[in-house]
């Protein structure tokens, strides 16, 4: 079942028969230009040996702060950027595996329409020129998937299953609220058929009462279509309540894969803890007795992230080793992976109990 | 809580934007009490007026904004017991009164440190402007004052970072230059809007922890404005919940979070992903709010509620005290 295992097997075999797609020593540097003939002055490794997998129907959270690369490992996925190393084999409709790193450019369009993405901002992920209509059938209409007419049912039954009436569909989305902007959003993804949902941030950008909806509907559209997300988000809360499963990163780096429950009730790497413990929980009651833990320091640069542990600076367990060896990602027990040195000798706390 | 510790008394406090396609009535009737020492959280959906109401304490409202009528109390602190009372609604906005409390007595930080920062000015610079304008003192004590302040807030090398531009900051350092500015005068009252909305969450608990040190250290009250009820249940001790305008329900942190009696209140509770062994289901609001040029009749909640009644439709509802410091503006609760 751990995915490190795989490194060993043939490129065409998965390690686990209901695994979807299996992320394996993913690397992506962006290269930092500098003067006239924009020589490299290094990289920012964003993403730098990523390895997870996602189960077919499961919903498996990406967490991190901002600047870890949990964004860039979705992009990757969705292949909106040449990787610089790793493979992503991902499972297709026929059960055959392919390597989605290796898929040259032109032959992409087949997994686009498999793979899609959510992006965060309703506002800005819509072409305000562009009715609904045109948004959502866009990518029927230039892979010429189907009739005009045909087209027309698809978008207005998808339309009405998103909670939207397919009577708007000629407008604009201006006229349109920022919840119902995120339902065109989703409809717009799901148009294809897909089988994995990338949501970046899904709902980071709406109000509360709205946030609930596009939840709940997230969830009933998985159930219905049979489908898998991904799910990027910086809100813990959010995490908990749609993931299954939820991968940890720092600094480009997992640092903890875990079941969502047994994360959030006992996290095994010191940056989980200190995350979890920096959730806001909506209880006024013991609110004394909680202690966030304040971190030392700036989170590392990706650029020139310190040696051995990139954690080791901000941690308080770390010792000598932790300034030397990189710790890999390794397999505590059969459904938790942790990239500490000590991850058996210390004990943490989980916001769950 | 009794009179005495009353440090500002909104009552009916109303502001409307007169805007060419119609008037938006962004607030409209709010009453709120804040009191020394204390934090009071105003809380609600984008749009529900809590940002413009907190302008107006600073009485910075921008046009076509203009507070119509109601008043604001505020209880100064001299130097005696006996308190000296301004109503800022009525003060001129570009006044020498005004110009005396703004930043001094009552300070604000902002969502975005980003775009609240001059980016042409050092950190020290904008500091030691505050304390000049509203101290006498020289430009060097000033500037022993700002590093002072860096330090207090958690700044590492305050006599360095003095000399810093904006940018070379982290979203959180320049928080803390943000609050070390606010809280530069000693004010009694700091008026903090959204002030971790764009910070990662480890960032997030910093300030709320530094604001919450800073607070007793100062003894000042804080107004926290939010939309995260996290954040609310965290730093609270009064929590205003508002809806189009209106503060809906008012109570402590205790009885909004453990016994609200509003239905939004209720509601927006039922809304929010916990964090518990058991995954709760969702039960989101129904619809959505509505246009500020088309805001329902009687209660505005009403073609939201589950409980509305025939009357809602025609009848606003008033301030029903159910409590002592718990008050709600419901039909379920009034006694006619």
């Amino acid at each position: 079942m751990t995915t490190t295992d795989t490194q060993i097997s043939s490129p065409n075999k998965m390690a686990a028969p209901d695994n979807l797609l299996e992320v394996n020593g993913l690397k992506k540097h962006f290269p930092i230009v500098k003067g006239v003939f924009s020589a490299a002055q290094g990289n920012v490794k964003a993403v730098d040996d990523v390895s997870f997998h996602i189960r077919k129907g499961e919903t498996v959270g990406l967490v991190g702060e901002s600047g870890c690369g949990k964004t860039t490992v979705g992009r990757c996925i969705v292949r909106a950027y040449p990787v610089t190393d790793g493979t992503m084999r991902y499972r297709m409709r026929d059960d055959s595996v392919i390597d989605l790193a290796a898929v040259p450019e032109k032959e992409l369009s087949p997994f686009r329409r498999d793979i899609r993405m959510i992006f965060q901002d309703p506002y800005s992920s819509l072409n305000p020129r562009m009715t609904i209509f045109e948004a959502v059938s866009e990518v029927l209409r230039v892979n010429n998937l189907c009739s005009p007419s045909e087209m027309q049912d698809r978008v207005s039954s998808l339309l009405r299953r998103v909670g939207l009436r397919p009577e708007y569909m000629q407008r604009y989305p201006h006229a349109f609220s920022g919840g119902e902007r995120q339902r065109i959003v989703v409809a717009r993804a799901l148009i294809t058929n897909p089988r994995l949902v990338v949501c970046d941030e899904a709902v980071s950008a709406l109000d509360v009462s709205i946030r609930a909806q596009i939840l709940n509907l997230l969830e009933e559209l998985q159930a219905d279509f049979d489908l898998t997300y991904l799910f990027i988000s910086h809100d813990l809360s959010v995490i908990r309540h749609i993931c299954d499963r939820v991968v940890v990163m720092y600094v480009g780096k997992v640092v903890e894969v875990a079941d969502a429950l047994d994360l959030y009730s006992r996290p095994r790497h010191p940056y989980t803890e200190a995350l979890l413990s920096a959730v806001p929980l909506a209880d006024p009651r013991g609110r004394e007795q909680r202690k966030h833990i304040h971190l030392q320091g700036e989170i590392a640069d990706p650029a020139n992230p310190p040696q051995g542990c990139y954690f080791h600076p901000r941690c308080k367990f770390a010792q000598q080793i932790c300034r030397e060896q990189t710790p890999e990602l390794r397999v505590l027990d059969k459904k938790r992976q942790v990239a500490c040195h000590f991850a058996e000798a210390i004990q943490l706390n989980g916001v769950i109990s | 809580m009794n009179s005495q510790n009353l440090l500002m008394d909104v009552k009916d406090l109303r502001i409307f934007f007169f805007t060419d396609e119609g008037v938006v009535k962004a607030v409209n009737g709010v009453n709120m009490q804040i009191y020394r020492g204390r934090t009071l959280c105003l809380v609600g959906e984008s749009g529900c007026g809590k940002s413009v109401a907190c302008r107006a304490f600073l009485n910075i409202i921008r046009s076509p904004g203009r507070i119509v009528t109601g008043e604001m109390k505020y209880y100064r602190q001299t130097n005696g017991s006996m308190a000296d009372v301004v109503d800022i609604a009525k003060l001129d906005p570009r006044g020498k009164q005004i110009r005396q409390i703004r930043g001094k007595e009552i300070s604000m930080i902002f969502q975005e440190p980003m775009t609240s920062l001059s980016m042409m000015h050092t950190i020290g610079d904008q500091i030691i402007e505050t304390i000049l304008l509203h101290n006498k003192v020289t430009k060097a004590e000033a500037r022993k004052r700002a590093i002072e302040m860096l330090d207090r807030v958690g700044m590492p090398k305050p006599d360095r970072i003095v000399d810093e531009y904006p940018f070379r900051l982290s979203g959180g350092m320049r928080q803390r230059a943000m609050i070390a500015m606010a809280l530069s005068c000693n004010p009694s009252l700091l008026i903090a809007d959204e002030p971790t909305t764009a910070l990662d969450v480890t960032t997030q608990a910093q300030i709320v922890d530094l604001i919450r040190d800073l607070q007793k250290q100062f003894n000042m009250s804080v107004l926290y404005i939010t939309h995260d009820l996290g954040v609310v249940a965290e730093v609270a001790d009064d929590v205003a919940v508002m809806y189009l305008g209106k503060i809906v329900e008012f109570g402590d942190v205790e009885i909004i979070f453990h016994h609200p009696k509003h239905p939004y209140t209720q509601a927006l509770l039922r809304s929010i992903p916990k964090i518990s062994r058991e995954r709760e289901e969702l039960d989101p609001i129904q619809g959505m709010v509505p246009s500020p040029f088309r805001r329902p009749t009687g209660c505005q909640f009403h073609p939201r509620c589950t409980q509305a009644m025939e009357k809602c439709r025609q009848i606003e509802p008033r301030i029903t005290q159910v409590g002592e410091n718990h008050a709600v503006q419901c039909l379920l609760y009034e006694t006619l």
